[in-house]
């Protein structure tokens, strides 16, 4: 046992000597982060403003697209001035539109301040509007509005191509026109014609989606009045939703109603297995590269003159499940840190007055803690990583002694890669039917029991699956382990191509050397 | 009687239906040092790889420090494998004190004597450096001294003198006969005839896995005919007629080689150079080397098994 550590402990601490172990502790939660706010942040900061022409040939439309998309740039603008307000109140005479509300909060009294400042609303010191998303712009210069429609697609194609550039606009010095969107003559829903949306860009639908949206209500509106139903009235009716209230049964009496915890408890398993997948990736990587180091150096016979090929291969396995127990054991930790640091500011919040201890908010901390201390999570996440780990670890290690190279083994990698996604594309499908046919199917084939069990572990599965997969999962373990122990043993000396499949088999049957 | 420290009986390795070592049977006493000398693909690897239970050995039995396994006696056995490496991110203390410390020594104790052994034999300077810092011959050094760090009572070296300058070529004999000055044992291999004339106290030579000679050097240099060599503008073809001159040869312009009889004294040829007489430039009577020796037992089988 005592050279089983001694390799672990060696194989640790080279690992814990290299970037790419403290890059994956520090690196990861930071991507996890960004990935969080930097599409917020870039879409705040850097979204270019798109131009578009549009071309209204029925007449009838124009005007109120127009209104529609002024619209929703005030309503935009509106939302950034009270965000901005909440967080940067003081500049007069601006905060003297800013009201605390009985929670504590600054709220910002946009009526009473636009009807103050008129048109300059917008100005306030410190306050940058965000940029426009999308901008009109009149026909480009040379281009003469004309109800021919192919003349004018014609002529308008090189812009759109971007062969040509728009003058400057408010936005940008060089526009690029984005779309060109022209609406036929007599435009309806029952008729032949439809609008014509032309774009380089095919990808971002969002300006296409609003006209469409838009112009379906406009169009269903415009049949309603002449059916003669009161405009006022069709807008009331369709404000309305059908209520729902999503329950559980499972939940006790009296709190049945799902919360945003509740969802969180359904989606974390989701969480566990990313991250299960990322930490079985990382380290097999470890242990590939660390074999095929010492094969390749011959590292190797010194060490099989000091250990039996047994201990080398457990004392790696344990070395490289110590690295991805620390990896993990950080980022976990850190989140419930993280976690705990939020329920005691939300607790410092809540007696302050400066959040409702009714929002949701206010419990959403305490929720997650609480799902993190009290469900399987944690045990069935340090369980099904220790099985999975030894499963993929082992396969991993076994192909590193088969090979001289890294290209070697890159080769052998594939298959073992393949069988590895499988899990990831799954990840989204399984919360939805958890004990479902798909779901229980998979749980019963060992390579994929810790992802797939994993992911159902907050939804009750039979107490039949969780044991019967368990035991199924630990017999293939210690299978794989043996086999691989064996192959192992012969290959790890062997030096040329890697061997064939009928080699591999003679080798688990022990006629190896 | 202290059993052998290391004794091969009857030891036969097969790969399928390749045989890479044949019934070798082989006993190095305690405290000296014992050459395995071979050709390339003698076999020599591969026994040295069963003597450390790193290999099995197909039939016979191996007997290491009085253990049937060397795994068993692990903490007193050294080896130094043919072909070279370290890792490569490891201080070259650090690598001396690991390789140790699976050897049995305590992680304090392996570090002192990481750093002891590196002092002197002159790598003090490097003891923080990454071993892919060194260079090949300091590399080698290293794991030389990587391979001795657990003072073992046995230590096998494969081909340790390969890749090494004239000046570590004599450190590292010097670390050799260091250790057998302290009573430890030494196998090794080579093809390096010179190295093992200098330090073996007896050898063993192999070829295609069959053992062709063991004994001393002495005794291996008695296994071919003594031979005179001289150098003379006069005609000796007289010698022939000697009773101790088995044959004589032409070894170029005016030298000749004369094969004598087994058991004759070389002295009775220069008598006879006296008396005949022959004027002799030069006279060497010295022993056939073990370079001669060796290219005599194996020479045409090596020559066959290099070129398959």
């Amino acid at each position: 046992m005592r050279y089983v550590w001694l390799v672990a402990w060696r194989e640790f601490c080279e690992n814990a000597r290299t970037k790419g172990f403290w890059m994956g502790i520090f690196l990861f939660p930071i991507i996890i982060v960004l990935s969080g706010t930097l599409p917020v942040l870039l879409a705040r900061q850097g979204v270019s403003t798109r131009h578009y022409v549009l071309m209204d040939l029925d007449g009838g439309f124009a005007p109120s697209i127009r209104a529609e998309m002024n619209r929703q740039r005030t309503a935009e603008l509106d939302q950034e001035l009270i965000a901005f307000a909440r967080t940067a109140p003081y500049s007069e005479p601006f905060s003297y539109h800013i009201r605390k509300n009985p929670a504590g909060l600054s709220e910002l009294d946009l009526a009473a301040w636009k009807l103050a400042r008129g048109d300059q609303y917008l100005e306030v010191p410190g306050f940058v509007p965000p940029k426009a998303r999308w901008l009109e712009v009149s026909l480009p210069p040379g281009i003469t509005a004309t109800n021919d429609v192919p003349l004018l697609e014609t002529e308008l194609k090189p812009w759109l191509r971007g062969e040509l550039i728009l003058p400057p606009s408010t936005a940008t010095p060089e526009p690029k026109l984005f779309a060109a969107v022209i609406i036929p003559r007599s435009y309806s829903l029952t008729g032949t014609n439809a609008l014509r949306y032309w774009g380089e860009n095919q990808a971002d639908t969002e300006l296409r989606d609003t006209l469409q949206r838009f112009l379906s209500e406009s169009l269903r509106r415009r049949e309603y009045q002449a059916l003669g139903v009161d405009p006022a009235v069709i807008a009331r009716v369709e404000s309305h939703r059908a209520p729902v209230v999503d329950l559980n049964p499972r939940k006790a009496t009296g709190t049945e109603k799902v919360n945003i915890a509740d969802r969180l408890r359904q989606w974390a398993p989701s969480f566990f297995v990313y991250l299960l997948w990322i930490s079985i990736f990382v380290v097999s990587q470890m242990l590939l590269n660390s074999v095929i180091e010492e094969k390749s150096n011959r590292i190797i016979e010194v060490l099989l003159s000091s250990v039996t090929p047994g201990e080398l291969m457990l004392g790696k396995l344990a070395g490289v499940a110590l690295t991805g127990g620390v990896m993990l054991g950080t980022w976990i930790s850190t989140l419930v840190v993280i976690i705990a640091v939020q329920v005691g500011l939300v607790a410092s919040r809540i007696a302050s007055g400066a959040l409702p201890a009714s929002s949701p908010m206010a419990t959403l901390p305490t929720d997650i803690l609480a799902l993190f201390q009290s469900s399987s999570l944690l045990p069935g996440f340090l369980a099904y990583f220790i099985l999975g780990y030894i499963l993929y670890a082992t396969l991993f290690l076994t192909i590193g002694s088969l090979c001289n190279t890294l290209k070697d083994a890159q080769n052998l990698m594939g298959p073992v890669m393949l069988i590895l996604m499988v899990p990831l594309f799954l990840l989204p499908f399984i919360p939805r039917d958890p004990n479902g046919p798909i779901a229980t199917f998979l749980s019963w084939i060992p390579l994929y029991t810790p992802f797939v069990m994993m992911n159902r572990i907050t939804a009750s599965p039979p107490l039949f699956d969780v044991i019967g997969t368990g035991l199924l999962l630990v017999v293939f373990d210690l299978a794989v382990l043996w086999g691989c122990g064996r192959i192992f043993r012969t290959a790890i000396l062997r030096t040329g191509q890697p061997p064939r499949i009928i080699e591999l088999l003679r080798w688990i049957q022990g006629r190896g050397n | 009687m202290t059993p052998p420290a290391l004794e091969l009986n009857q030891v036969s390795k097969y790969y399928g239906d390749f045989c890479a070592v044949q019934d070798l049977s082989l006993s190095v006493p305690h405290g000296c040092i014992y050459g395995f000398l071979g050709p390339n693909g003698a076999g020599k690897t591969t026994t040295l790889r069963m003597i450390l239970d790193i290999l099995r050995p197909t039939s016979g039995s191996i007997q290491v420090l009085g253990s049937p396994s060397a795994l068993q006696v692990r903490h007193r056995v050294g080896y130094l494998p043919e072909e070279k490496g370290l890792y490569k991110k490891m201080k070259a203390w650090a690598v001396i004190a690991y390789f140790a410390t699976l050897k049995g020594l305590s992680k304090t104790a392996a570090r002192h004597r990481a750093h002891e052994l590196l002092e002197r034999y002159g790598l003090k300077d490097f003891a923080n450096a990454r071993t892919e810092a060194l260079s090949k011959g300091m590399g080698q050094k290293v794991q030389v001294l990587a391979s001795i760090a657990h003072d073992p009572e046995l230590v096998i070296l494969d081909e340790p003198f390969s890749g090494l300058d004239p000046v570590n070529q004599e450190v590292l004999e010097e670390i050799v006969r260091d250790l057998r000055a302290r009573g430890r044992t030494v196998l090794f291999s080579t093809h390096v005839m010179q190295h093992a004339e200098r330090l073996c106290d007896r050898l063993i030579i192999i070829a295609q896995g069959r053992r062709l000679f063991d004994g001393s050097v002495g005794e291996a240099r008695r296994t071919i005919p003594h031979r005179v060599r001289i150098e003379t503008s006069d005609d000796p073809s007289r010698l022939e007629s000697l009773p101790s001159v088995a044959s004589l040869h032409s070894d170029g312009a005016d030298r000749w080689q004369i094969q004598l009889r087994e058991g004759s004294d070389p002295h009775e040829i220069l008598r006879a150079c006296f008396e005949l007489p022959i004027r002799l430039r030069s006279f060497d009577a010295a022993e056939p080397s073990l370079h001669e020796v060796f290219v005599q037992l194996v020479g045409p089988g090596a020559r066959e098994a290099a070129f398959r």
